[in-house]
């Protein structure tokens, strides 16, 4: 019982780790290059383990908060694309997110190489 | 799980929001499909990966719920913030129900009273001069503002506890978010 709540609880925390993380490589995608849902979702999905469908409440999140925006292309297969542009605010919060990371992970990294 | 199965369990999930933002999260997990598609994938093999059409539309309905009440502050948003985590359904969550309702009952009773009192010193303070009270109409009158004043101060402080205490349970709430993981795998 004490166990199984340990570990509801570092599952917790490692959910909300991995959101704000999400985030942060969201926003540094779009700095390199606009770009599409589907996308975004495939370079995630590979490279920090993440569902797929994460990536759609995210973009409309970042939307609402006036991060990203959309715009269409028309493609010669199917529908017109959405694709997903940062905005001034999206390139100030990527910039200080990006500054706050890298602060974190320096602190950690010492932590972790004091006590190895 | 087909395409049309998944899309027709989203939609059912979904319903009661905007129509517009229905058609906005339907269009989304469309386009996912083609693209997958496109890129060779089954059906099924997408399907699994964006997890539980049911999750997602249980957390974006949440998240609809809690936005609207961080941008108006009125009882109906508190009501549909209030409803929609508790639609998120997580089992530590449904145990805090009936301590919630106990509070939620609570405030409720201090609203009621201090209608009740402002009522009645707006009374105390028209008809009581009138009626020969002791110690004169201007002591009736101004015990009757000074009742109304008291219950303005106890419906103010009543709000306040209201709005810590949705804004309390709306970041509890969203600790349960799971989209990060395929709902699949969290399902016991």
């Amino acid at each position: 019982m004490q166990q199984r709540e340990t570990n509801a609880v570092t599952e917790a925390i490692e959910i909300q780790l991995k959101k704000g993380v999400l985030a942060l490589c969201v926003l540094a995608l779009l700095s390199r290059a606009d770009s599409y849902a589907y996308e975004i979702a495939s370079k995630l999905a590979k490279d920090i383990d993440m569902g797929e469908g994460t990536i759609y409440p995210l973009m409309r999140r970042m939307q609402s908060d006036g991060l990203v925006e959309t715009y269409l292309v028309e493609s010669q297969s199917g529908p017109p694309r959405k694709y997903y542009r940062l905005t001034d605010a999206g390139r100030n919060s990527f910039t200080a997110q990006k500054a706050e990371w890298a602060a974190f992970t320096t602190a950690v990294e010492d932590i972790l190489g004091a006590a190895a | 799980m087909t395409r049309a199965e998944f899309l027709t369990r989203l939609k059912r999930g979904l319903a009661g929001m905007p129509a517009s933002a229905i058609a906005d999260i339907v269009a989304d997990y469309e386009a996912h499909f083609a693209d997958a598609q496109a890129a060779g994938r089954s059906e099924a093999e997408v399907a699994a990966a964006l997890g539980d059409p049911e999750r997602l539309a249980r957390e974006q309905r949440a998240e609809q719920g809690v936005k609207r009440w961080e941008e108006v502050k009125n009882p109906s948003a508190a009501a549909g913030a209030v409803f929609a985590v508790l639609g998120l359904g997580a089992i530590d969550i449904l145990f805090l129900l009936p301590l919630l309702m106990g509070v939620l009952g609570t405030l409720f009773a201090f609203f009621m009273a201090a209608i009740g009192v402002f009522v009645g010193g707006g009374f105390v303070a028209t008809v009581g001069p009138f009626a020969g009270p002791p110690g004169g109409p201007a002591v009736a009158f101004l015990m009757g503002i000074g009742l109304m004043a008291v219950a303005t101060a106890l419906a103010a402080v009543t709000t306040l506890l209201t709005i810590w205490l949705v804004n309390g349970l709306v970041w509890y709430g969203r600790l349960h978010y799971r989209l990060l993981k395929p709902a699949i795998e969290t399902q016991v």
